[in-house]
């Protein structure tokens, strides 16, 4: 049954998908997805299409930053009826841009139960406090502890996760929280079950930096493996900067010594596109409890009209 | 006491002799009409053996007997009257382990039985050798693409490449063919 998979996976994020601007660009439409065993969702979605400031992806394009919906119902969430019987009960959009143009929409939607702990962050620049951030948005999941601590905190520029995110411009990956001289929040994750984060800096509007920050305790890891990859300093070739698994994946590894030229395989697309993209398995019967890895999602991390890094989730 | 579990599928032919035989050789069995229930009774009553007697086996049934072979194969017998080539043919291929012709004889059901659940066997063992070469040869075919992958990407050897693919089997504690297709999956992913 698609629920009792889902619940085996315990990851985090349930659901990812990408959503792409159509032939007149005006509209999106479904690119790709990630559904496990949620094959009625998949159905549901597939067909669908956002105007501007339509629906969750569409409210994102138009907000030109991520956003986050922590309730479905009565809300803009255009899927409501299935995203409940999928016990799907959150979401959050990230815009892609390219200057002032939307390359396409990250979706990662997840469900309000017991079994996971985590949270997903929006960070803003703070506007009457130059070099520090706020969160502008969050879903926390069951830890309301950290979140009110999280709500009150201004994380100055190079500290935190967020912080050191938006001063490199670069993907930032920390893998035990709680002993990071970095994190300014280490005991409370601790206290909240949280190891792990990690923040990307996303849209960079004139005045506005946004950071994006995924925590994740180790029994409900966001993915099987999070990589980051960024150019060389030639530009010239991807290079795998950090790779990241709750248990050690020596196969990863063996794939993270490789260089990616631009245009070639999946990360070469994304760095010659720009465009997010999901390989691999869609399988409805595919297994989350084996350890290969069976599909990535990969995310550019863009500044100027230039890649700086790809951020490769991998399930 | 016989302890085979026979199921009779009988038409409406005259079954007196047939009946008379297996209750002689001291079989036991259930008796029934082939119907479209026929897998579903089969899948309930798990007999050791299933024997037909009738004219003529339709093409549902042949094709029932192939479904069954699939699923869960067992020692079929038939008795039938037909004798066309055809008909003969078309029960091989579903795997029915003797066709005999015209010819209840009490004296030889016994034996046509014991042969019948020994062709089967034997037909089941080459069944077995033949699967059993096919995922070697796919195993093979997967490592071959596997060590592939890996001279490719990481300017292996072929000895290294096999070296590495054993390597991370042993620390999975699995075949190399399963390690063939978490390689070949992984290299998917970054295609």
């Amino acid at each position: 049954m698609p629920q009792l998979s889902l619940k085996a996976m315990k990851t985090f994020i349930k659901v990812t998908e990408i959503w792409v601007p159509d032939k007149e660009r005006t509209q999106l439409e479904f690119g790709s997805g990630l559904y496990g065993g949620l094959i009625d969702f998949k159905a549901a979605s597939e067909q669908q299409l956002f105007a501007y400031n339509e629906g969750l992806p569409g409210k994102a394009w138009a907000a030109g930053h991520p956003i986050v919906l922590t309730k479905f119902e009565h809300s803009y969430f255009k899927r409501t009826a299935a995203a409940k019987k999928a016990g799907l009960t959150c979401g959050i959009a990230i815009p892609v841009f390219s200057g002032d143009f939307l390359m396409a929409v990250v979706v990662f939607l997840c469900g309000d139960d017991e079994d996971h702990a985590g949270a997903i962050e929006v960070w803003r620049n703070n506007p009457l406090s130059e070099n520090s951030l706020n969160v502008m948005d969050g879903y926390y999941g069951t830890l309301q502890h950290f979140e009110a601590i999280s709500r009150q905190i201004s994380m100055p520029k190079g500290q935190g996760l967020a912080g050191l995110a938006w001063e490199t411009g670069l993907p930032v990956l920390v893998n035990d929280i709680s002993k990071a001289d970095t994190f300014i929040r280490a005991s409370d994750a601790q206290q909240a079950g949280i190891s792990m984060g990690i923040g990307i800096p996303v849209s960079d509007n004139p005045g506005h930096s946004y950071i994006m920050t995924f925590l994740s305790a180790k029994a409900t890891p966001l993915a099987k493996r999070i990589q980051i990859w960024i150019p060389d300093q030639h530009g010239k070739q991807l290079i795998c900067q950090q790779g990241y698994s709750k248990n050690s994946n020596d196969l990863a590894e063996i794939f993270e010594t490789i260089t990616v030229n631009k245009g070639v395989g999946a990360l070469g697309r994304v760095w010659l596109t720009g465009m997010p993209v999901i390989t691999g398995n869609h399988e409805p019967d595919y297994n989350p409890e084996l350890d290969n890895l069976s599909s990535m999602l990969a995310i550019p991390v863009i500044k100027n009209g230039r890649l700086k890094a790809i951020v490769s989730f991998l399930f | 006491m016989n302890m085979l579990n026979v199921l009779l599928i009988e038409n409406d032919l005259d079954n007196t002799l047939l009946e008379n035989s297996l209750k002689d050789y001291g079989f036991k069995f259930l008796k029934s009409k082939y119907s479209p229930t026929f897998l579903a009774l089969t899948k309930e009553i798990t007999p050791d053996i299933i024997i037909f007697n009738l004219d003529t086996p339709s093409k549902k049934l042949l094709t029932d007997l192939q479904t069954l072979n699939q699923q869960s194969p067992i020692p079929v017998i038939m008795f039938a009257g037909d004798s066309n080539i055809d008909t003969i043919n078309q029960a091989i291929k579903a795997e029915v382990s003797a066709f005999i012709v015209d010819s209840v004889e009490h004296n030889r059901i016994n034996s046509i039985i014991n042969v019948a659940i020994a062709r089967f066997k034997h037909q089941q063992s080459l069944n077995n050798a033949l699967e059993e070469a096919r995922a070697k040869l796919e195993d093979r075919k997967q490592i071959d693409r596997a060590k592939a992958i890996l001279i490719k990407t990481q300017n292996f050897t072929e000895d290294d490449a096999y070296h590495t693919l054993r390597k991370l089997a042993m620390d999975r504690n699995i075949t190399l063919g399963e390690m063939a297709k978490n390689v070949i999956a992984m290299s998917e992913l970054f295609k």
